[in-house]
């Protein structure tokens, strides 16, 4: 295996390619950055220049666009709130609020040490156990699936903030958004009202960046701009100690586990991966009421499981040719068009090229940490742009990135349509992403029933007996028993508590 | 590099025109219809959009995308590809129909718009477009099953299918092809099998190799690696003739079983589209199916590269269309 990846290097170490790997890390940053841009955006303009290369150097292009856009978002999920991608909505947790006071480079820091270290990680576990590992994901069917989604929709219970009320109740009308459009299975229109733009439903990235980007404007705007930041730029720390580090070891490790794991499973993909991994860090913390108020446990959290699901996407594409999420969908017809038959078989047939994206993707993460360590203090002069420049631009980005989804005007109306909807939903304290949860994971979990009750003719035991679905429904009851516990207990000392008070 | 500066230099600038182009499209439509003699003079008189009603990376993307890029020399323009996914393809089809007739937007797609008729999830089907042409038909329809099955061809699959009705699990996608390919099968041979959506061609490999499912109906092309690694056995194709890449796999008819389907990856127009300028457009085509290069890269993926002209095309779309009709109709009839 050693002489192989060496042999990978080999191809890839031409100047050529490198900077093939350059240009696609650093225009995948700034895909990455841009909110309303994206990491499949970025694939999906350059997959068509690609087809003129030699398959190793057209890969590595690629894989430098997939890992510097997955990476790029957390520069505006920690200056400006807004989650560039699916990938970092929960960089904007602490991100955010380590900004605000004054913490904008540590948080920096933190998020760029643990976006190499966790894509570094899922890289040497593609490259040593890819086929075992894509094995697995194979056992994961229409039951062990719906397991999974119920316990991921449970997690809006953390993340609801004060009220838990509040937070099911964004959850329910996110799955509501998402019933819109064709149905599952079917492809029966829903909730379209008789308008063709409907049919296909809201796509994501509308959703999010309306919801995250636009109300965040929307809010802006009703205040006065007022150069308070600056102040504290001058004062902008970017030193983390080593001990600082070591001490987010378990917090990075149980991350990026998450990461790979999640990555692996078609289909669920690191929109969810950093929002699982912020829950997981924040009910194992001793600490879990500073969540949200800017501490690095959340950014590393975060950061370190988005970037490690890029590995975990790629396991089984490699071992057994299937996707794990859009952009590996694009690279599988990249290896097609260039002659390579996706497979149990590719490794074996095509080693040279696989070991080269393997060089190729260990070169872009260098490349990816060194980009960002540079570019740092740039970003954080961002801040110093006044908002009544600065977010109109980042408005017109956004409109442009809603109309590059599926290039109609439709998706730039939906953009504004949720931006009202998160205005809103701010203004009357509701979290926002119970509300992005129900909307990736609603259509996941209505399709895994629907398919697991066709392949079972109907039968329901199948769900509950399936190893794999019967641990995740265990897992659920568990933390859902603990969540309510918990809750109860919070409510019994804030009763004693105003008693106290007015008591004295 | 500067490929990808120029593309995008142009792809905004098309945008900019095209919301111009809606602003005065209704002047326009009232005082130039007799202003030249023959509209394909100056065709193409700018880049020509290419709506792929699906996924970037899927075969109906990278068989556009290989007859584009040979296009855009035939052309001599700019082709950009737009990938419009959702709604089973109905979004991007409407897409095509909803843009201006001049053919600088143009629909590159298969079979499946048919079926989304026939299953009455869209008012329009191939009759509601001016067809220029096909560049590539699939003829290697297929149903394949895992090496550990018990089945090794269809009549061991028939006879145990008989015998134990809804006990084989059938791998589809409800409404696309493979669904009415698996209809028409249970109607051919009066056997009943447990038809369960699955998804995509990657989930139906999936689930095949994760042991969840026993057939699945996809397309040779897809799944050639798992076949050169034993992991799955063609129990056969849905072609009149052998492929000559796959001599091995025997032809539906060859076992009795008279199923013949073509999946046929066509180029329509907006209906109202001048007559010339679909031809000019067919003609382009006409000779990137006769270039060898063309020939080569479609025949990798195990696809036949074949040049049908408008009449052909929708000649061929009528018979795949009546066929499909005759076998939803009968699994109607049986329910």
């Amino acid at each position: 295996m050693l002489d192989m990846l060496l042999a990978g290097f080999e191809s890839v170490l031409t100047i050529y390619i490198i900077l093939l790997i350059i240009v696609g890390v650093f225009l995948g940053l700034i895909f990455g950055s841009i909110p309303g841009l994206t990491a499949t955006m970025a694939v999906a303009i350059c997959l068509p220049i690609t087809y003129g290369m030699e398959p190793v150097a057209g890969m590595s292009l690629l894989m430098g666009l997939y890992i510097g856009g997955v990476s790029g978002g957390l520069i505006p999920a920690i200056l400006l709130k807004l989650p560039g991608t699916p990938s970092s909505i929960a960089t904007t947790f602490d991100g955010y609020p380590m900004a605000q006071k004054g913490e904008a480079g540590k948080a920096f820091s933190f998020a760029i040490v643990s976006s190499f270290l966790g894509g570094l990680l899922s890289i040497v576990v593609l490259i040593m156990i890819a086929p075992p590992l894509g094995k697995i994901a194979l056992q994961f069917g229409p039951y062990e699936f719906f397991a999974i989604v119920i316990f991921s929709l449970t997690l809006i219970a953390s993340l609801s903030g004060n009220s838990l009320s509040k937070g099911i109740m964004a959850g329910l009308l996110g799955i509501a958004f998402a019933m819109v459009g064709s149905a599952p299975i079917d492809a029966f229109p829903r909730f379209t009202f008789g308008f063709h733009s409907l049919d296909a439903g809201f796509n994501i990235l509308p959703v999010l960046i309306g919801l995250f980007a636009l109300s965040e404007i929307f809010i802006s705007a009703e205040k006065k701009m007022k150069g308070s930041v600056k102040a504290n730029l001058k004062k902008v720390n970017y030193k983390v100690s080593i001990k600082e580090y070591l001490g987010q070891g378990w917090n990075f490790l149980r991350s990026s586990v998450i990461g790979i794991a999640i990555g692996i499973l078609p289909g669920i993909g690191g929109g969810t991966s950093n929002i699982i991994s912020y829950v997981a860090a924040k009910n194992s913390s001793k600490k879990p009421e500073k969540f949200g108020t800017g501490i690095p446990d959340g950014v590393v959290a975060s950061e370190s499981s988005n970037n490690a699901a890029v590995g975990g996407a790629l396991v089984p594409l490699v071992s057994l040719g299937i996707p794990g999420d859009t952009v590996t969908a694009m690279l599988l017809g990249g290896l097609v068009l260039h002659g390579l038959q996706p497979g149990p078989l590719l490794i074996q047939n095509s080693g040279d090229i696989v070991y080269g994206i393997f060089a190729a993707l260990l070169i872009a993460n260098v490349f990816m940490a060194l980009f960002l360590f540079l570019g740092m203090k740039g970003f954080v002069r961002l801040l110093s742009i006044p908002g009544y420049i600065l977010l109109p631009i980042i408005l017109v980005l956004c409109v442009v990135g809603a109309y590059g989804v599926n290039n109609r005007l439709f998706d730039v109306g939906a953009l504004i349509f949720f931006g009202v909807i998160g205005y809103l939903m701010i203004k009357f304290g509701f979290p926002l992403t119970p509300l992005v949860l129900g909307f990736i994971l609603g259509p996941l979990l209505e399709t895994n029933l629907r398919r697991g009750l066709m392949l079972s003719q109907g039968d329901f035991m199948p769900f509950l007996t399936s190893p794999i679905a019967a641990t995740f429904l265990s897992i659920t009851i568990v933390s859902l028993i603990f969540a309510i516990y918990k809750n109860k207990k919070n409510k019994k000392q804030e009763s004693t508590d105003n008693l106290e008070k007015t008591g004295t | 590099m500067r490929n990808f500066l120029r593309k995008t230099l142009l792809g905004s600038v098309f945008i900019a025109l095209l919301v111009l182009l809606g602003a005065c499209a209704e002047n326009a439509a009232n005082g130039s219809s007799d202003a030249k003699d023959d509209p394909a003079s100056d065709y193409p008189s700018g880049p020509i959009t290419v709506v792929v009603p699906a996924g970037a990376g899927g075969d109906t993307d990278l068989n556009t995308r290989i007859m584009a890029k040979y296009l855009e020399k035939e052309l001599d323009t700019n082709i950009v590809i737009s990938n419009v996914t959702g709604a089973g393809g109905a979004t991007g089809t409407q897409n095509v129909l909803d843009a201006k007739a001049d053919g600088h937007t143009v629909l590159a797609f298969h079979n499946s718009m048919l079926l989304n008729n026939i299953f009455g999830l869209t008012d329009y089907t191939y009759t509601d477009f001016k067809m220029a042409g096909v560049g590539v038909l699939d003829q290697s329809n297929t149903f394949v099953t895992s090496a550990d099955s018990k089945f090794n061809d269809l009549p061991s699959l028939i006879e145990y299918a008989k015998e134990n009705p809804g006990e084989v699990t059938m791998a589809t996608e409800i409404g696309s092809m493979t669904y009415i390919q698996t209809l028409q099968f249970q109607e051919l041979t009066g056997v009943e099998f447990n038809i369960v959506d699955i998804g995509g061609a990657s989930d139906k490999i999936s689930a095949l190799l994760g042991g969840r499912v026993d057939i699945v109906p996809t397309s040779l092309g897809l799944i050639s690696g798992y076949i050169e690694s034993g992991d799955m056995i063609p129990l056969g194709i849905m072609g009149e003739e052998r492929l000559e890449g796959a001599p091995d796999v025997p032809t539906f008819k060859e076992q009795g079983v008279d199923i013949v389907i073509d999946k046929a990856f066509y180029w329509g127009f907006h209906k109202d589209t001048p007559e010339e300028i679909v031809t000019k457009f067919s003609n382009a085509m006409d000779r990137v199916v006769a270039n060898e290069d063309y020939q080569e890269e479609i025949e990798n993926s195990w696809l036949s590269p074949t040049f049908l002209n408008s009449e052909e095309t929708n000649k061929k779309l009528e018979e795949i269309n009546a066929s499909y009709q005759e076998a939803y109709k009968k699994s109607e009839e049986d329910n």
